[in-house]
């Protein structure tokens, strides 16, 4: 091959024909466009027959690179190639920059304070084509796009991260989940504000593990986790009485949700217990039932007020919701 | 309704709507807007009309179902006690009444031992529910779909027995027991059933016994409880078409359990 190219750190350097070192920048398809703009500007005696084969290695090699989702050099760097077949190429204007050309050394300034490829840095690269950084913006292509940029950028930046936006918080599930496990004590403020997001994960490892058990289950889970959290919140207001009853449709979902971890447990470990009717499988099912209710009990005892007498009443009814759920992994 | 029973001295008169607003009081406890909103809004949907209507109509057919769950453990106990060893009931089956903003209501059942609650239905059921389920997985056939068949089947022989106490009810020429104390009287059938199934599972045969002697303890329940039913409601007292329907009643819980008790994947039988 005629150019050899190498991998430093992420930078790639390019060798033109001569051996010498082409000047290495970071964003790969800025720096394919550079190589583009040094073949053509560059090396002059490089024959115009190689080119289209140089320009197929390097679009070639974009493609290979695992930062790069999908390769829009690869028909303008074809193109431009053809285009220089004909006649000379005219320079690659960016329009939310001034023309790359002549300011090759301001693309490099404008990116190297990030490193090779950092999606917070708002520079994916077929985005980095429209939207630039905001200060250097010139040229009248540029203009109207670039103020439409200044805002999409401003506020892509402003955004808040993902997961918060979704109202997911690993750290508060990961807490929630670990307050489970010990069924002695009852953490209460861990599970005061009530989430969703825990119990769809439980549901889903639940499901998961049903699944590598051979069962596909997963709308019949939903339905059950649906139907019986309803239950239990209809047989919990009633029991509270008139004035006390507080529990609501979402705490009352994710309380049966959080305290369904023993019996995705429970699915876990029957995977890898002898198959068939044993005691040592309604055993481990009675033991994980027991820890799920009592866990169920005392959490909604302490969620809401008004129920301490009614104890033994909810717990009963919780008890009947994880016995149904341990049903479908023992059977 | 009740209030126009006349005057009958000594006969307490319960009244099915104590509080202008059930739905209001009772469903104000559950804490949010979904049942009362949703019923209010669905309920002008559905009828088409105001509020007021549907809300008396509702009431009209549905009293308070907040008065079947004041229940406590002591009463929980007695109560499966009254109802699966009805003879050994030693005291009297009626209601205890007591005088209620001018009217007379019963008292609730954490005060009366007689008083039906909805809280053993409901458990009963989803007992009956869970251990039908571990039956059919001893018999290997559990499937999910076969669980929600085994539901939908327990929930249509609560209907059945509904509708048998509310025809000899109607047939008597009263039929204006509440239709919640009439659904409590029904679902008290599925503790004897959820006795019988639990003793199927453990030993076999004992299934054979225990499933007459839940018929028979149920079916002297029902006797005694309409009985009392009976006689707060009709104005003539007619003995001999009383005993007949009464020994009806008994005679078809025979029939009744041996249906639902027989736990299979077909709906049938």
């Amino acid at each position: 091959m005629l150019y050899k190219i190498t991998k430093e750190s992420g930078n790639v350097q390019y060798c033109n024909f001569a051996g010498q070192n082409t000047s290495t920048c970071s964003s790969p398809a800025v720096e394919h466009f550079n190589h583009l703009q040094k073949i053509q500007t560059n090396s002059p005696k490089h024959p115009s027959i190689h080119r289209p084969i140089l320009t197929l290695y390097i679009s070639l090699e974009g493609k290979k690179r695992k930062n790069l989702p999908w390769c829009p050099h690869k028909r303008i760097a074809i193109a431009s190639t053809k285009m220089s077949k004909q006649f000379t190429v005219p320079p690659v204007v960016f329009p939310s920059g001034g023309g790359v050309n002549p300011n090759v050394g301001n693309i490099n300034q404008r990116r190297v304070p990030t490193a090779p490829f950092q999606p917070s840095s708002s520079a994916i690269p077929f985005m980095a084509f429209d939207m630039g950084s905001v200060p250097s913006s010139s040229g009248s292509l540029g203009g109207t796009i670039s103020t439409s940029a200044v805002s999409a950028s401003a506020s892509f930046e402003d955004e808040e991260p993902l997961l918060d936006e979704l109202g997911i918080h690993p750290d508060q599930i990961w807490h929630k989940t670990r307050s489970i496990l010990n069924p002695f004590r009852v953490n209460l403020a861990a599970h005061k504000d009530s989430d969703l997001s825990g119990p769809i994960f439980l549901y889903l490892s639940f499901c998961l593990f049903q699944l590598l058990g051979g069962k596909i289950q997963f709308g019949i889970i939903l339905g059950w986790i649906v139907v019986s959290s309803i239950f239990l919140y209809v047989v919990f207001n009633m029991l509270a009485g008139r004035n006390n009853g507080n529990l609501d449709l979402h705490t009352c979902t994710s309380v049966v949700g959080y305290c369904m971890l023993p019996v995705v447990i429970l699915s876990a470990v029957s995977l890898f217990m002898p198959q068939g009717i044993g005691v040592v499988r309604y055993a481990t099912a009675g033991v994980f039932v027991v820890w799920a209710t009592r866990s169920c009990a005392n959490l909604m005892v302490a969620l809401a007020d008004g129920v301490e007498e009614h104890r033994g009443l909810i717990a009963y009814a919780c008890f009947l919701i994880y016995a149904l759920f341990s049903l479908l992994v023992i059977f | 309704m009740y209030n126009n029973l006349g005057a009958q001295p000594g006969v307490p008169r319960p009244p099915t709507n104590p509080q202008p607003n059930p739905f209001g009081n009772s469903f104000y406890g559950a804490g949010s807007g979904l049942i009362r909103g949703g019923l209010g809004a669905y309920g002008e949907k559905i009828l088409g009309s105001s509020s007021e209507y549907v809300q008396s109509n509702i009431s009209r057919y549905f009293s308070d179902p907040q008065y079947y769950f004041q229940v406590n453990d002591q009463y929980v106990r007695n109560k499966l006690k009254v109802v699966l060893l009805p003879f050994l009931h030693r005291g009297h089956w009626t209601r205890i009444t007591e005088p209620v903003g001018g009217r007379l209501s019963y008292k609730p059942p954490i005060y009366d031992i007689n008083a039906p609650d909805l809280y053993i239905p409901f458990m009963a059921f989803g007992t009956y529910v869970v251990l039908a389920g571990l039956s059919l997985g001893l018999q290997r056939k559990f499937s999910p779909e076969a669980l929600n068949w085994l539901f939908v089947k327990g929930l249509f022989g609560w209907f059945l027995q509904v509708s048998l106490l509310k025809v000899t009810l109607l047939s008597l020429g009263s039929g204006e027991a509440p239709l919640l104390d009439i659904l409590a009287y029904a679902g008290y059938a599925f503790t004897g059933m959820c006795l019988a199934v639990l003793g199927r599972i453990i030993w076999r045969y004992s299934y054979y016994f225990l499933m007459p002697w839940a018929c028979l303890c149920m079916g002297i329940f029902l006797v005694k409880t309409m009985k009392r039913v009976l006689f707060a409601e009709v104005r003539s007292y007619d003995s001999s078409k009383h005993h007949y329907l009464l020994l009806f009643i008994a005679l078809a819980q025979f029939p009744l359990f041996t249906w639902l008790g027989n736990i299979s994947v077909n709906w049938l039988f």
